[in-house]
């Protein structure tokens, strides 16, 4: 039974090693001067001369990278060259915003594709059945910045019921409710668009699942025990489905990180994904670097989230040896 | 009682029709035990499932199943849930299936006991040893995930989660099939005890003939969805009145005569 | 069953449609995409008919005039450029209004060019400096004349553009680009990003799987790895990484699509050939001692590639995808027109400010309906392989 949790945990780690050395590969890649990718070339000889030992950029590949790891790991990302300002402080200030984007937007269309893919397996051939095949085949094909654009120009551009931009009001309303209020009113319509986009693929899939759980005998026995149709939904055929329901969320989680960056981009919000958009077309490679190491941590974080719940709600894994997935 | 009279049942798809059971009269009453006997696809599942209301939307029922004179074939799902389990418990063909996987079987258990004696989860955990005592398990495994279990300790669970809630009637489709003989033997005797002590109603449907002709105290025989003998299972055995259970039964002789 | 034929499906046509569009579409514009054709912002003709449309007229020596029908309110600009030869002197170009009156606009020389907004030019018409000069020179209704008047020979064209708020099927850009000739380059970018990244995808990912597949042991192992993890990244980050590092390239960006999605081709492959290693014709050959290489080009590869063709046809939609979201964030080829290069500037230049909404929805909806278009070509590609998926939900 350990073995199980085991390999998760050994799994995750393996990502991020291979996203550390992706992050280490990627940046000194660079053509002309690796050095280029790390100090800013604007900053003056002595500065420069500084930053490179302390950086270790004079010592051999190998130095480096294990210099690179350690600092990644403490969250010492270095001075960006766009503001300045070291890139772990740029970066605290916008990581809650991407995790509350990320959190509510997946949260909700979860829950609304869940019930939507269950009400439709439950009543197969209805109108309901008809909007969810339609509603994930769409999903998988419509641009996600196209159909939030048009959001924007429709719900705050021509009807100005929501921002433009941003993820509070410039000044921000003084007091706590006030700053809270601003603060989900800027958030609504990014989490409505991605909330619009992800419940179909959702939805989708769990009336898939649905309607196969449904046809199986221990349902049909669960029925013969008399059990109430609502007991028999709940405590059976919806329990059935929670593990592949995790399963999905961790196959999508990183298809939604990089939604995010979108969602951030169209809606000027002040977050790990527009920080990295901004550090890449102006070339800040540290804190470019950074936000695609947090990117990739708060995935491979969730994944395994959701991996070791889904050992939690299905006993038979637990017991397997490895996972075919 | 439950009365069984003139059950029909077609399936329809949109391909075929297919007349599973053709006119059945049959009893069950209490103290006593039924044996449905018959080769495969006669319609002996469809039989038992049609009792508690349970087959797929897909077949058609006509005719009547009256319990204690009321007829369930014409009740709406609210009755019958009231009937099931509390009165009318199954053990279904395979037992593999009835268990939802990601419950543990004592869970199963507690389950029917909360919605139907209204006991708290405390009380109904503490009945659980003598539920499965009674179907000659060990109470401890109430605790494991049904593919944790042995096709035989499936079954006898199963047994267990079918006397849960005491009920008059208990309908075992194929309970001894795919398991070894001594099991086989074993679980006969404890459903045979259940009918003796307990005073259950039971509808054992099996193709071992041999077997159901033994514990029995009635013994049909099914054939292409027609009952085509009924009576003593001695009597039936050993002279039978109908062609087919002539051959089923000669078909028998030979096999333990072969070695 | 209804059997589906190719032609019937809409998704064929649609992207016949497309590639013609992308091959001969150019020749429906007579002025290059990037070419200014009007003023920013015109609204498609067919949108507000009460706005004055974009009118545009030559006059060359064989045709020195050219009439004008107007009905509408004062255009936003009048503009009047001659490209000569040499300066024609004794000519001059006249502007004739529908009650008769003329007014001299420039003598014909080379190079000229007059503006209903200069200084100049609102003086040499007697205006004063804050008037508007083209409402001034069109203030009737009726039919205007732009001609070339006076005597002696000369050689080139007087162009007159009057900007209404109007021009052709889906409008203008913020440049006064035409759309709809900027959609329809789009129409190469995207196909042509689409395809072949997919192209060099399903290469990679084809041989990777087979050699897995095959060869089995430690390769499998970590291949299967190597896959699990990229799919476990998010994809977008790395590409928009690369595409900083590398360069903003139509090849770069191709390259970059491909090298990040094979993973999917592989994994399909991988099974196929693991399921088609043990049936008894490969044991067979490899029994009379056929070489790896042979048995895996000539035997193996020839038969996932059906399904191949469908794996790759529904991975287009995903590269196309790809290609669209990181142009839309500025990380393309500012000179390659693009449908997420479109979507970038609409964003970027006002179309919220100017409510230019007509610059969102035509490369918006391309994306949509040629990567839909992909999807139910795939579909069937794979139902045509794998009889068992006949009937599915949208087919
Ligand atoms: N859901 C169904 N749809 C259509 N036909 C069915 C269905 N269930 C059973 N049948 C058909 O009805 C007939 C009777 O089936 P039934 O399951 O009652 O047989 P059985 O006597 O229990 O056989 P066995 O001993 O193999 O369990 C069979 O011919 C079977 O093919
Ligand atoms: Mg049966």
């Amino acid at each position: 039974m350990r073995s199980y949790w085991a390999r998760r945990v050994g799994s995750s780690v393996l990502i991020l090693a291979l996203v550390l050395v992706l992050n280490f590969v990627l940046f000194r890649m660079m053509p002309g001067d690796p050095v280029a990718s790390i100090v800013d070339p604007k900053f003056s000889p002595e500065a420069k001369a500084r930053l490179m030992e302390v950086y270790g950029l004079d010592k051999p590949m190998l130095t480096q990278f294990a210099l690179y790891v350690k600092s990644s790991l403490s969250f010492d990302f270095g001075i960006s060259f766009l503001t300045g300002r070291p890139v772990a402080d740029e970066l605290r200030s916008r990581v809650p915003n991407t995790v509350a984007l990320l959190g509510s937007s997946l949260l909700l269309s979860a829950l609304l594709g869940t019930w939507l893919g269950i009400q439709a397996a439950r009543k197969r051939g209805g109108a309901l059945e008809r909007l969810v095949l339609w509603g994930g085949a769409l999903s998988y094909s419509f641009p996600s910045f196209f159909f939030q654009l048009m959001l924007l120009m429709v719900f705050a551009a021509a009807i100005p019921i929501f921002p433009l931009r941003g993820s509070l009001s410039v000044p921000p309303p003084l007091g706590g409710a006030a700053l809270f209020l601003d603060y989900v009113w800027h958030l609504a319509l990014p989490v409505l668009s991605q909330v619009l986009l992800g419940f179909g693929g959702w939805a989708l899939y769990v009336r898939n699942l649905m309607v196969k759980i449904l046809g199986e005998d221990f349902i049909l026995m669960a029925r013969g025990r008399g059990l109430p149709e609502r007991r028999v939904l709940r405590g059976h055929a919806f329990r059935m489905l929670l593990p592949p329901l995790l399963t999905i969320l961790l196959l999508s989680l990183p298809g939604v990180v990089s939604g995010a960056v979108l969602t951030e981009t169209v809606f000027s919000l002040h977050g790990v994904g527009r920080f990295l958009m901004e550090a890449v077309t102006g070339h800040d490679y540290p804190a470019a670097g950074a936000s695609f190491f947090l990117l990739a941590l708060l995935t491979v974080a969730s994944t395994l989230a959701s991996d070791l719940l889904y050992g939690v709600t299905d006993p038979r894994v637990r017991l397997e040896r490895g996972r075919g997935r | 009682m439950i009365a069984v009279r003139n059950l029909s049942v077609t399936y329809r798809s949109s391909e075929r029709e297919k007349r599973a059971v053709l006119g059945v009269d049959l009893a069950v009453e209490r103290g006593r035990m039924v044996a449905l006997a018959g080769e495969s696809g006669s319609g002996k599942s469809t039989v038992l499932m049609a009792i508690p209301g349970l087959l797929p939307a897909t077949a058609a029922t006509s005719g009547e199943i009256l319990l204690d004179g009321r007829d369930l074939l014409t009740c709406s799902e609210a009755e019958l849930n009231a009937v099931r389990w509390r009165r009318i418990a199954l053990v279904p063909q395979g037992a593999m299936n009835s268990f939802t996987p990601v419950l543990t079987v004592g869970r199963h258990v507690e389950e029917v006991l909360e919605v139907h004696l209204g006991l708290s989860k405390r009380e109904a955990r503490e009945r659980i040893p003598a539920l499965f005592a009674l179907a000659g398990l060990d109470g401890g495994l109430a605790a494991r995930y049904p593919h944790e279990l042995s096709g035989g300790q499936k079954q006898r669970s199963a047994i267990a989660l079918a006397l849960a809630c005491n009920p008059e009637y208990l309908l075992c489709d194929e309970p001894t099939t795919a398991l070894d003989v001594v099991t086989q033997r074993d679980i006969v005797v404890t459903l045979r005890r259940l009918v003796d002590e307990q005073g259950v109603g039971m509808l054992l449907v099996s193709h071992d003939l041999p077997l159901a002709a033994s514990v029995a105290d009635r013994l049909c025989i099914m054939k292409d969805g027609r009952l085509v003998e009924e009576g003593e299972p001695r009597t039936v055995v050993d002279h039978p009145g109908n062609p087919h259970t002539r051959a089923l039964v000669g078909a028998l002789r030979e096999l333990e005569e072969a070695p | 069953m209804r059997r589906r034929t190719l032609t019937r499906r809409w998704s064929f046509w649609c992207l016949v449609l497309l590639a013609a569009l992308a091959l001969f579409g150019g020749r429906l514009f007579s002025a290059p995409p990037d070419a200014e054709v009007a003023a920013p912002f015109s609204k498609p003709f067919w949108l507000d008919r009460s706005l004055p449309p974009t009118v545009t007229a030559d006059l060359t020596p064989d045709a020195p005039s050219a009439e004008i029908p107007w009905s509408w309110g004062a255009p936003s600009r009048f503009f009047v450029a001659a490209d000569m030869v040499a300066d024609a002197p004794g000519r001059t170009i006249l502007w004739t209004k529908p009650g008769g009156r003329t007014v001299e606009i420039a003598p014909l020389k080379k190079g000229v060019e007059r503006d209903g907004r200069d200084m100049a030019f609102k003086r040499a018409l007697g205006l004063p400096p804050f008037a508007d000069g083209a409402a001034s020179l069109l203030d009737e209704r009726g039919t205007y004349r732009l001609s070339v008047d006076g005597q002696g020979p000369w050689e080139g064209t007087v162009r007159l553009r009057l900007d209404g708020g109007r021009w052709g099927l889906f409008g203008t850009d913020q440049r006064g680009r035409d759309i709809a000739a900027l959609f329809v380059a789009g129409i190469r970018v995207s196909l042509l990003v689409g395809i072949m990244a997919t192209l060099i995808a399903t290469a990679l990912g084809t041989t990777v799987g087979l050699a897995a597949g095959y060869l089995g042991g430690w390769f499998d192992s970590a291949a299967m790895r190597l896959v699990d993890l990229l799919l476990s990244i998010p994809m977008l980050p790395i590409l928009m990484a690369l595409a900083a590092i590398w360069g903003k390239g139509l090849w770069q960006l191709v390259l970059i699509l491909s090298i990040f999605s094979w993973m999917g081709t592989a994994r399909t492959v991988r099974a196929m050939t693991l399921s088609l290693r043990d049936t008894a014709y490969i044991e067979d050959l490899r029994g009379i001692g056929a070489p790896t290489a042979y048995i895996l080009r000539r035997h193996l590869l020839p038969e996932t590639l059906p399904l191949l063709l469908a794996t790759m046809t529904l991975g287009v939609p995903g590269a196309i995808l790809s290609e669209a979201g990181l142009s839309f964030l500025g990380l393309s080829d500012p000179r390659v027109i693009s449908w997420g290069r479109m979507l970038h500037e609409a964003q970027t230049f006002g179309t919220f400010t100017a409510g230019a909404w007509w610059m969102l929805l035509p490369p918006g909806l391309g994306i949509a309906v040629l990567c839909l278009a992909f999807l139910d070509m795939g579909k069937y590609l794979e139902e045509r392989t794998d009889p068992r998926l006949r009937g599915g939900a949208l087919s």
